[in-house]
C-alpha cells in the first residue's frame, strides 16, 4: 500500500515545473448576520502538465477554491500565482469546465467550438480548420451541426472541453464536470479526458467528490477538509496508466483516501 | 402505419386550428343576422361588411366616400405606428437592458417607470393634444409612450435572468464588456427580449387607434371615427377587422424579421 502512496510534503523549494501557486488562501462569506469562513489557508502547488484531482464533501469550499482559482470570486485574503503573476481577472489562460451545461444554447456545437477564437486575430480558414480538428479531437466529428439541446449529457460535456481546449489554458479547471453525467457517459468521459491530457499535456485542477474519479484521474489528490476548507493532506497516487479499478492497488489507494475522507 | 396516419391526420388539423374560432364567429354572426335577431342597423350582415370592404381596399376614389381609401389610411397608420415603436425599441431595449444588469440604473428608473406604467394611456391624449396639436404627433407619441413600458420591463427581465454561467463562461473564455453584451447577453435574453417587443407592437395599434380618433383626416382610427359621425356602422367594422389583419400580420412579420436577423431568435426554446 505504501507503495504506491505517499504523503507528499509541501514544497518549500521552487520547482522548475511550478505553473500555479496558491498561498494562504482564505476566504470568508457574509451571511445573515454573520461571517461564514469557507476557506482558511489553502496553500499548494501545481507544476506544469499535472493532473490534480482536489477530493472533499459537498460544501467543503472546493468549488469555491476552483471559482477564486478561475477568477471569478477575489479571496478575502492569499494569493493565487499563474506563472508568478497574480491572478486578478478570469481569463482564457485559466478555462473552467463548469459542473452544468454551460453551452450557448443558440449556437451549434461547432460555433459553440469556435466562440472563443472569434475575437483572436487569424484566418477564417484557420479557425475553420481548428474548429473540425478539435470537434474530431473529442469524437463529435459528425454533430457539428447539432445544437446542444439536442444532443446527449456526455456529448454537451465534450463540446464544453473542445472549446476551452482550442484556446490552449495554460491550466484546465474542472468542477466535478461530469457528476451529472450516468456512470457509462462518466467513464468514456475520464477516458476521454486522460487520453487528451496525455496528449495535449494540459496541467489539471478537478474538483470532485467521488474517490474513484480521483484516484482513476490524478497524480496527486489534495484532501479537503470540512468546512472551513483547507487542504488536509496532499497524496501522490503512483499507480501505472491506464488503471483498473478492479486491481488490488487501486482499491487500496481508494480504501486509503475513503478512510482519510472519512476522518 | 395506423399511428402515422393519425399523426399526419394531427398535423393537418393543426394548421387549420387557428380558424376554428373566426370560423365559428362568423357563422354565428351570419345566423344572427339572417334570423334578424339583432337588426342591421345595430350589426350588419357579414356580406354587406364584405362588400364595403372591398370598395374600401379596391375600389377606385369616388365610387364612394371610402372607395380606395385604404392605401393612405394604412400607410397613415403604418408610418405612425412605425415611428412610434421604433422610438420606444431606441429608449426602452437599450434602457430596460442596463437596468436589468446595472443596479445603479435599476434603482434610479424603478420607480418613476412604475408610477407612469399606472398611468391609463388615455390620460395623456389631452395633453398630448396640448403640446403636439392634432395629428402625426400626437399619434407618434402616444405609442411611443405605450410601447415603451412592455419592451422596457421584459428588457430588464430578460436581461437580469440571463444565466450567470453564460457570462463567466465567456469572461473565461476571454470575452470583454462590449462583445460579451452582443454575443452572450443579448441571444441568452432573447425569449424575453422577443415577448417584449411583441407586446409593444401590439399595444402599439391600440394606441394608435386613440391617437387618430381626435380628427386627424386620415388613419384607420380616423376612418372608424368618421364612419361613426356618419353612421356608417359597416364601415366601423371593416376599420376593425382591417385593424385585427394588420395587427396580426405586423406580429408575424416582426417575428420573421427577428428570426431572420437573430440566431438567438432563430433558435429559441
Amino acid at each position: 500500500m505504501s507503495r504506491h502512496l505517499r504523503p507528499m510534503r509541501m514544497p518549500d523549494r521552487k520547482t522548475t515545473g511550478e505553473i500555479l501557486r496558491v498561498e494562504g488562501l482564505r476566504k470568508v462569506f457574509p451571511t445573515n448576520g454573520g461571517f461564514l469562513p469557507v476557506l482558511k489557508e489553502v496553500n499548494f502547488l501545481a507544476e506544469k502538465g499535472e493532473l490534480i484531482c482536489i477530493l472533499g464533501r459537498s460544501g467543503c469550499g472546493k468549488s469555491t477554491l476552483l471559482k477564486i482559482v478561475a477568477g471569478f470570486v477575489p479571496p478575502s485574503s492569499g494569493e493565487v500565482l499563474l506563472k508568478g503573476k497574480p491572478v486578478t481577472e478570469p481569463g482564457p489562460d485559466r478555462c473552467v469546465i463548469f459542473q452544468e451545461d454551460a453551452l450557448f444554447p443558440w449556437l451549434t456545437v461547432r460555433e459553440n467550438i469556435g466562440f472563443g477564437l472569434r475575437g483572436r486575430h487569424r484566418k477564417r480558414k484557420t479557425k475553420a480548420v481548428e474548429v473540425e480538428r478539435y470537434l474530431k479531437l473529442v469524437g463529435l466529428g459528425e454533430f457539428g451541426d447539432y445544437l446542444p439541446s439536442e444532443i446527449s449529457g456526455g456529448m454537451k460535456q465534450r463540446v464544453a472541453l473542445a472549446r476551452v481546449l482550442i484556446l490552449k489554458p495554460e491550466v484546465l479547471l474542472m468542477d466535478e464536470p461530469f457528476a451529472s453525467l450516468d456512470a457509462q457517459s462518466r467513464e468514456e468521459m475520464q477516458d476521454l479526458l486522460l487520453k487528451l491530457w496525455q496528449e495535449l499535456g494540459h496541467t489539471i485542477l478537478f474538483v470532485t467528490h467521488d474517490v474513484n474519479e480521483a484516484v482513476i484521474l490524478a497524480d496527486k489528490v489534495l484532501l479537503m477538509s470540512e468546512v472551513p476548507g483547507r487542504i488536509r493532506k496532499e497524496i501522490r497516487v503512483n499507480l501505472p496508466r491506464p488503471r483498473e479499478m478492479e486491481s488490488s492497488a487501486f482499491m487500496n489507494v481508494s480504501r486509503r483516501l475513503h478512510e482519510e475522507l472519512r476522518g | 402505419m395506423r399511428k402515422r396516419s393519425a399523426r399526419v391526420q394531427s398535423a393537418g388539423a393543426a394548421r387549420f386550428l387557428p380558424a376554428v374560432i373566426p370560423a365559428l364567429f362568423l357563422l354565428g354572426w351570419i345566423l344572427v343576422s339572417a334570423t334578424g335577431l339583432v337588426p342591421t342597423y345595430l350589426l350588419p350582415h357579414p356580406l354587406e361588411i364584405a362588400q364595403t370592404g372591398y370598395t374600401y381596399v379596391l375600389g377606385q376614389p369616388g365610387e364612394g366616400p371610402y372607395a380606395g381609401r385604404f392605401i393612405t389610411d394604412a400607410g397613415a397608420s403604418l408610418s405612425r405606428v412605425g415611428c412610434g415603436f421604433a422610438a420606444a425599441v431606441g429608449v426602452g431595449l437599450p434602457l430596460g437592458i442596463l437596468s436589468g444588469r446595472l443596479s445603479v440604473v435599476n434603482g434610479l428608473m424603478s420607480t418613476t417607470v412604475n408610477a407612469l406604467r399606472a398611468v391609463p394611456g388615455i390620460t395623456w391624449l389631452p395633453l398630448a393634444l396640448v403640446w403636439f396639436g392634432i395629428g402625426m404627433k400626437t399619434s407618434i407619441f402616444l405609442v411611443a409612450l405605450a410601447a415603451f413600458f412592455p419592451i422596457y420591463l421584459n428588457a430588464a427581465t430578460g436581461a437580469g435572468q440571463v444565466n450567470p454561467t453564460f457570462l463567466q463562461a465567456g469572461a473565461m473564455m476571454g470575452v470583454k464588456r462590449l462583445r460579451g453584451t452582443f454575443a452572450i447577453l443579448l441571444p441568452g435574453a432573447m425569449p424575453h427580449l422577443m415577448t417584449g417587443l411583441r407586446l409593444g407592437l401590439g399595444i402599439s395599434w391600440a394606441y394608435l387607434v386613440l391617437g387618430e380618433l381626435t380628427g386627424v383626416p386620415n388613419g384607420l382610427g380616423a376612418v372608424i371615427m368618421d364612419a361613426r359621425m356618419l353612421g356608417r356602422i359597416d364601415m366601423i367594422v371593416v376599420g376593425i377587422i382591417v385593424i385585427a389583419v394588420i395587427g396580426r400580420v405586423s406580429d408575424q412579420l416582426l417575428q420573421a424579421g427577428m428570426k431572420f436577423c437573430f440566431k438567438s431568435a432563430r433558435r429559441m426554446p
